[in-house]
């Protein structure tokens, strides 16, 4: 493993999961979506969540890239505790896709994952996919349409929100602001239950 | 053709995979995820994993919808026509109909979800309630427990589909809740047919039946509260013939079903705990 990537728990005591190959995959990703050589990363892997407990989160603190995702994103759903790879590689492309946006001035003013609205997160989110299947990695888009569709709604104004965000080459957390303006999820009331929820111990 | 088919002898193709219940019982994970918090378990858009959560139900629906096809079809062909007459099997016969509209119902509604056949593991004790020799103790097991538990399973999705503004959903839900409705009935009207002159019979069935529906409140699974990702409806229960009576009862197992879940799960926790001390 390289002096730039961390990964906690080192080992894994809960499930078949083994840091090496979680490693190797990340060094994979990072060049595969072209993020920063000298930036390091850690990502902290929640061993104890199994699906359908499946979530992630990608920040930047103090110019580090500090990833959180559940065991579960990892997990081959047709053989409990059993790590799946290609799966890892997906979700791992998309949030340092996520990390390296945070660290261009497109995404300078966005608050850390814990703020984001659910609406917000997964406009960004689809904008991270798009981008995911671009680079030829497996992705269901009427997956991710429903995704968008439960926080922005069952709509043709939010369908056309959706495919927007997944073309997208580029865009800003101006952007993500006036896509939840456009659906209306910006107008719904704050989350009853914190988005870092499963993120808490 | 054989008769009284074992749940190990469905028919299946490559895309599906059985679900061992050790893998669930062994699991080291779950006495740590039952002393979290992870969110309020009743279905809603803004609890934590809730698109998959509801693709992982939507898989879980779709493979009961293809064992109580098979269950009723197999109640057509496994008795004569002294154990069960004619006219039971040509209700079995009308409910595999409905079945297998699900079957296809279920499956549109994966797609809409974005889930694939075989995306998450079968488990089939849904049809080992089906595998009762007795057809009186069958049908209390299938069409009064589990044929109820659709009714609660469906009620919830409905609500849910609702609470998210997802129409197709909220009208599938709405469209099979109205069958599984009839279905009860069915049990309901066959179980005090056939039983008239046999009381020591029919209290082995409803026995049975308490016996599955404990099974299928699964610790905590269905309930009142804001812990049951499956609520008891008990409106729906009222117009397939359940009394108020035979509600609070499976209410009270529920609860005490949660009970017993928690305490497992604390004394298992304890023991990985000193084990890992």
């Amino acid at each position: 493993m390289s002096g730039r990537i961390t990964i906690t728990p080192d080992p894994f005591t809960l499930i078949d999961y083994d840091v090496g190959e979680i490693a190797g995959i990340i060094e994979d990703a990072a060049a595969l979506v072209g993020f920063p050589t000298d930036v390091e990363i850690s990502l902290e892997v929640d061993e104890e969540l199994f699906p359908p407990l499946t979530g992630h989160m990608a920040d930047v603190v103090d110019g580090r890239a500090v990833l959180w995702i559940s065991g579960a994103n990892f997990e081959d759903t047709r053989r409990p505790r059993h790590f799946e790879p290609q799966q890892a590689r997906t979700d791992l492309v998309e949030m340092l896709f996520r990390a390296k946006d945070r660290l261009s001035e497109d995404f300078a003013d966005a608050p850390c994952d814990r703020e984001l609205s659910r609406g917000e997160r997964i406009a960004w989110d689809i904008y991270a996919i798009g981008r995911t299947e671009r680079l030829g990695l497996p992705v269901r888009r009427p997956r991710e349409r429903y995704d968008f569709r439960l926080q922005h709604g069952f709509t043709d104004v939010a369908d056309a929100a959706f495919e927007r965000c997944w073309d997208a080459e580029r865009m800003t957390w101006a952007g993500i602001g006036e896509i939840c303006k456009e659906t209306g999820a910006a107008n719904r009331g704050p989350s009853k239950v914190p988005v870092d929820l499963l993120r808490n111990k | 053709m054989k008769k009284m088919l074992q749940e190990s002898e469905l028919a299946r193709d490559s895309r599906f995979v059985r679900s061992k219940i050790e893998d669930r019982i062994f699991d080291p994970r779950g006495p740590k995820i039952a002393q979290r918090n992870t969110g309020p378990a009743k279905m809603a858009t803004d609890r934590p994993a809730a698109a998959e959560r509801s693709r992982s139900l939507m898989h879980g629906i779709f493979v009961g919808e293809v064992q109580a096809l098979e269950g009723a079809g197999r109640t057509c062909f496994d008795f004569d026509d002294t154990e069960a007459p004619f006219q039971l099997k040509l209700d079995m016969a009308r409910q595999c109909w409905d079945e297998a509209r699900h079957c296809e119902i279920s499956l549109k509604l994966g797609d809409h979800m974005g889930t694939e056949i075989g995306e998450y593991t079968e488990s089939t004790f849904l049809f080992a309630a089906a595998c009762n020799p007795d057809p009186v103790l069958r049908l209390c097991g299938v069409n009064r427990a589990l044929e109820g538990l659709a009714i609660d399973v469906f009620s919830t999705m409905k609500e849910f589909g609702n609470e998210s503004g997802d129409p197709v959903l909220e009208f599938c839900e709405d469209w099979m809740l109205a069958d599984e409705v009839t279905h009860v009935k069915m049990g309901s009207d066959w179980l005090r047919r056939l039983t008239e002159k046999d009381p020591e019979r029919r209290e082995r069935a409803l026995e049975f039946q308490r016996t599955v529906d404990s099974i299928f409140n699964l610790g905590g699974f269905r309930g009142e509260d804001e812990e049951n990702p499956i609520q008891l409806a008990r409106r729906f229960r009222e117009l397939a013939g359940f009394t108020d009576e035979e509600n609070d009862s499976l209410a009270a197992l529920a609860r005490q079903s949660m009970e017993e879940a928690r305490q497992m799960a604390e004394a298992a926790s304890v023991a990985l705990d000193a084990q890992s001390a």
